[in-house]
């Protein structure tokens, strides 16, 4: 307890102390300091530093140097690097300074816990100045009588130290005052400087922790001097039209030094500089002649100086002045050239004379006028033609000769020498030879071999070749000395025709041409292939050539590249000429694909694909085909018209069979007499009634010809024989039964059959007209060869007509009936009408209904006939009667009564148990 | 002497003379800018005569060129030494007269006077180069002039002035003669057997 309010006690002791000033003055006396007090260091060296404790601190406080604790910056310090050199002194010790920062404590831990502030230093670190290095010097003359001196130097590191720097200079018998820097550390001026002297001048560069001087520099001030440039320079035209005279004013006095003068000039608008010689401009002067200008040039000029022995530094250049020389008379003529149009008439020509107009340092002065002269060399009388042109050509009419053409350029001041064309009548002297180019960077050099004749000049032509445009001539005259000229402003991936023409003194050459390229490039489109004519193996490919404007080079040559879908790439290189060019080996019946490239030197580039598909069959292939079948087609065709000649009669009769002709037949032919006579009386018998009188029936089978006897057929050809011979009898109704229908075939066929049944059995030609395709059916009855009493008077008077005859052919009729089946081995015929029948299914419902109730299940068809062939041929009118199959044929040829039917000359169609009409 | 110069002692010696020479040119000419800032500064008449600075040798002397070329660099040696100080003289007889005021007037004097101090280090080094003492300033150099008025003190400087002008145009001969190799070996040898 007490030892709290002990330590309590002292702590309170020491903040009166540490808040105390000195006994003098303060409030509080401290209880201890640092030594040193606030140091400099070096950065990286060691440091120790000793905290003192004053000895009434110890003895009211009980504080002791063991207690001292020390930190950086609220940092502690380690205790290793404390050290108890007493009991009042503690030291601590750092052995780089890098470490350390600010502030440097010192303080003590009262009671072991309270700590307190003893004493604090600020600690600088930094680094001692470096040796000033490179330090130079140079005057700068700031006006006509001051002149100041600035010195530069290396400070060297940066110290982290506030660093003075001085700059120093001295006579040997005189010390000047420092030169002190302001804001750098690197610079000072010297306004009051002497010349002539040796002076010696060094930098000295000083901190807390050090002192360096550089290196001293002795030098006279005026060995340093940079002058100002020469003022008020003046430019005045001389008399002569080369000289222009310069004038100024010097700055520099001479009795300070003597200077030397640099003169450089150009051409306004030029950039490159050109110099007076300087040995002509070493020694002092306030004017100088520039001589050896251009005649009305405007030139600019600037001067400078230095020192006259060279030592020390060049003023800046004067501002600039410009001065015109006076004007000149041209140095030399136009250079002239011609082209020549004798499109119109070769005894005429249109000559278009044209000169380049003169360069400004050849017309030395502005041309304002050019005379032309023409001399007729052919004829010496003829007077010289002047013309006076203020343009750079002319165009003249004149007859085909020899001329002399001279052009002379004139200015204010004189004229310029002539220049003379000859333009002889013809070109007839030799070319030149070996004409070839060569691209050297930007321009296109020109080269050709002299002829051996002795050359005055060689005209080089060139225009650039587009298809969009005219070639417009450009040209220029090379010295007869020459064998080779650059021509400059050439366009890459263009086309030129450059032409050289050998100029004689007495005539002229012939002109060579060449087409070159200052660089070539691959063309910008490749060429668009197609093919003309493909084949089964081959195919010719065509195509057009690129415009010079797309090639940007000479076509070396085309690479046709094809290939099928699958297929490797064939390549195909063609000569550039060409615009054809057939592919062979090809595969048939393939689809290829085919481009076209074209290359220059500098590369290819190929034009859009094109597809073709070889054909199937080789030129004449398909003729070796087709005329073979054509020809076996054609022959048997002829052998089925002689067949069909030889067998007329018996197609005639199927396709159109004879219609009975009502007019002749004999009302005493179906008499009711007639029929008792018949076979077929039992049929009466059974059907009393006559609801089913007389019902023939016929089936047509086509195989049932097999069935027959020969001597079944016999009565049959004999009732063809009949059939043709009544041929004259038959309507055309009849004709065209066959023709149109089934039914009315079948009726056809019924009805030689019905004729033959009986004689009673009425006759009837059923005409039933079959709509076309979709087409409601019209059916119509045209005719009947009946005998019945259905038919009006007037008809039996004319039925009445046809006489006892009938009888016996319908007799052979009946027999015929099995010989109908034989018909049917006329095959189309019977076929088509099968055909027809199914088509006219509709129609034929009925019939199939009623077929299948009596006898089978099978659909309506010959086939279904077929099976009951035999007991059909054997029992025919059983058959009919007995089965009670009704057969359309049958029922539509079915024999009405006499009371039921009426007295229509519509047809008819009897179903099983009555009959209604269709 | 002369063949026992050094080369680089005779290269010395040419570059000294050649820096007086054109040192002197470059005094001249500032100190005639100087007289006329001076008269026209002073109020005074530029024509007007003034008698001989006391102290200063005379510029003009008979039989200029038989002298030695040590005579020449002691006369001048002498000369300047006095130059300098009525030159100090006159740049704090200025500052007291005019104060800060005309400054230009004080700076021209100070370059004038430094332009001097420097002729005459030239003159010492190159009687160095000769191989000669070099004469010690008697005491503080000339006696101090006595007391004068105002006026006798712009005259006096003008006739310093002047007298300089003369100076710097009889130096720079001088030191052209002493350029002269064989001069300079006459020089040599007389101050060889002068005792």
């Amino acid at each position: 307890m007490f030892s709290r309010w002990n330590w309590v006690a002292c702590g309170f002791y020491l903040m009166l102390n540490i808040c105390s000033s000195d006994a003098s003055g303060g409030l509080v006396q401290s209880c201890g300091y640092i030594i040193p007090e606030s140091p400099v260091l070096a950065l990286g060296s060691n440091f120790t530093a000793l905290c003192i404790l004053n000895e009434s601190c110890l003895d009211f406080g009980n504080i002791y140097a063991n207690q001292i604790i020390w930190k950086i910056k609220n940092r502690l310090v380690p205790k290793e690097q404390y050290r108890e050199i007493n009991r009042t002194v503690s030291s601590v010790t750092f052995n780089d300074t890098s470490s350390l920062a600010t502030p440097l404590t010192c303080n003590i831990l009262a009671d072991g816990q309270i700590e307190q502030n003893i004493y604090g230093i600020t600690v600088t670190v930094g680094l001692a100045p470096e040796k000033p290095k490179n330090l130079s010097c140079i005057v700068h003359q700031m006006s006509k009588l001051t002149y100041v001196m600035t010195c530069t130097w290396n400070p060297g590191r940066h110290t982290f130290l506030d660093t003075q720097f001085r700059l120093r200079y001295s006579w040997p018998q005189e010390v000047f005052p420092d030169c002190i820097p302001k804001d750098v550390n690197n610079s000072c001026t010297i306004t009051d400087i002497q010349f002539f002297v040796n002076t010696e001048i060094w930098v000295e560069a000083a901190n807390a922790l050090g002192k360096a001087e550089s290196d001293p520099l002795v030098l006279d001030p005026v060995d340093i001097v940079k002058p100002l440039s020469p003022q008020n320079v003046l430019v005045s035209s001389g008399i002569l039209p080369t000289v222009l005279k310069l004038s100024w004013e010097n700055w520099v006095s001479d009795a300070l030094m003597r200077l030397k003068f640099n003169i450089r000039y150009r051409i306004v608008g030029d950039t490159n500089w050109m110099e007076v010689p300087s040995e002509d401009t070493a020694s002092p002067r306030t004017s100088f002649s520039v001589q050896g200008l251009r005649p009305c040039t405007e030139y600019v000029f600037s001067i400078r100086c230095m020192k006259e022995d060279g030592v020390g530094y060049w003023s800046d250049w004067s501002e600039e002045k410009t001065g015109i020389t006076t004007e000149d008379k041209p140095s030399k003529g136009p250079s002239i050239w011609r082209i020549i149009d004798a499109s119109r008439s070769p005894a005429f020509w249109t000559v278009h004379l044209m000169w380049k107009a003169l360069k400004p340092f050849e017309a030395n002065g502005v041309v304002l006028q050019y005379e032309v002269t023409v001399r007729d060399k052919s004829s010496l009388s003829s007077p010289l033609k002047k013309y006076n042109v203020t343009s750079t050509n002319h165009t003249l009419q004149l007859p085909n000769g020899t001329y002399e053409v001279t052009v002379i350029a004139r200015n204010s001041v004189g004229a310029s020498p002539p220049s003379v064309l000859l333009i002889p009548a013809s070109n007839s002297k030799a070319p030149v030879k070996n004409l070839r180019t060569l691209p050297k960077h930007d321009k296109l050099w020109v080269g050709w071999t002299a002829p051996n004749s002795y050359v005055l000049k060689y005209v080089i032509e060139w225009c650039l070749v587009s298809s969009s445009s005219d070639c417009i001539i450009e040209w220029k005259i090379a010295q007869g000395d020459v064998q080779g000229i650059d021509l400059k402003g050439i366009k890459p991936f263009k086309c030129y025709l450059i032409t050289v023409y050998p100029l004689y003194a007495d005539g002229q050459g012939s002109g060579q041409s060449v087409m070159a390229y200052l660089k070539q490039d691959r063309p910008s489109k490749g060429p668009t292939v197609q093919t003309k004519k493909v084949g089964k193996a081959e195919a010719v490919l065509t195509w057009n050539h690129l415009t010079v404007d797309e090639q940007n080079g000479f076509i070396r040559n085309y690479t046709i590249l094809y290939k099928t879908i699958d297929g490797n790439e064939t390549a195909v290189t063609v000569d550039p000429s060409k615009t054809e060019y057939t592919l062979s080996s090809l595969t048939s019946d393939t689809l290829y694909t085919v481009r076209m490239m074209a290359s220059t030197d500098n590369g290819s580039r190929s034009g859009p694909d094109f597809t073709f598909t070889t054909q199937k069959f080789g030129k004449g292939e398909i003729e070796a085909i087709v005329v073979p079948v054509c020809l076996a087609f054609l022959l048997i065709v002829l052998l089925g018209v002689l067949f069909c000649f030889n067998k007329r009669d018996l197609i005639k009769k199927h396709i159109w069979p004879i219609v009975p002709d009502p007019s002749k037949s004999n009302i005493a032919q179906w008499s009711p007499q007639v029929p008792a006579k018949h076979n077929f009386n039992s049929k009466d018998q059974m059907y009393p009634e006559g609801s089913f009188t007389d019902v023939s029936v016929v089936e047509i089978e086509a195989d049932d010809k097999k069935s027959f006897s020969e001597q079944d057929l016999k009565p049959f050809d004999l009732l063809k024989k009949e059939k043709s011979t009544s041929e004259g009898h038959s309507s055309g109704i009849g004709g065209s039964s066959c023709m149109s229908s089934p039914r009315q075939s079948v009726s056809d066929s019924d009805e030689g059959e019905t004729t033959q049944n009986t004689s009673s059995t009425v006759q009837y030609s059923t005409v039933v007209l079959n709509g076309y395709r979709d087409q409601t059916p019209v059916q119509v009855f045209s005719r009947s060869e009946s005998t019945q009493p259905l038919l009006d008077s007037e008809e039996r008077s004319e039925d009445h007509a046809g006489g006892a005859d009938s009888t016996a052919q319908r007799q052979q009729y009946f027999r015929q009936n099995g010989g109908q089946d034989e018909t049917n081995t006329d095959r189309p015929c019977f076929e088509r009408i099968k055909q027809n029948a199914c088509a006219d299914e509709g129609d034929l419902v009925g019939f199939v209904q009623l077929q299948i109730s009596g006898q089978s299940s099978q659909p309506l068809g010959l086939g279904m006939e077929k099976n009951t062939q035999e007991a059909a041929l054997s029992n025919v009118f059983q058959t009919c009667t007995e089965g009670q199959t009704v057969r359309p044929q049958a029922v539509e040829e079915n024999p009405l009564s006499v009371d039921e039917m009426p007295k229509s000359y519509l047809p008819q169609t009897v179903r099983q148990g009555g009959y209604m009409p269709q | 002497m002369a063949a026992a110069e050094s080369p680089s002692a005779a290269l010395r010696r040419r570059d000294l003379c050649s820096r007086g020479i054109r040192l002197a040119g470059k005094m001249r000419a500032d100190v005639v800018d100087l007289l006329d800032a001076y008269v026209e500064r002073q109020g005074l008449d530029a024509s007007a005569s003034v008698a001989a600075v006391e102290g200063v040798p005379p510029a003009a002397v008979e039989r200029w060129d038989e002298q030695t070329g040590t005579q020449r660099l002691l006369e001048n040696l002498a000369a300047y030494r006095a130059f300098r100080a009525l030159l100090a003289q006159m740049l704090e007889e200025q500052r007291e007269q005019l104060g800060e005021a005309d400054t230009g007037l004080g700076r021209a004097l100070a370059a004038v006077l430094l332009q001097v101090s420097a002729f005459a280090y030239h003159l010492e080094e190159l009687l160095r180069l000769e191989s000669r003492g070099i004469p010690g300033e008697e005491g503080d150099g000339p006696p101090p002039p006595p007391r004068l008025s105002l006026f006798e003190q712009k005259l006096r400087g003008l006739g310093v002035l002047r007298e300089l002008a003369q100076w710097a145009v009889r130096s720079a001969r001088d030191l052209r003669q002493l350029a002269k190799p064989s001069l300079a070996t006459d020089a040599a040898t007389s101050l060889a057997e002068s005792p």
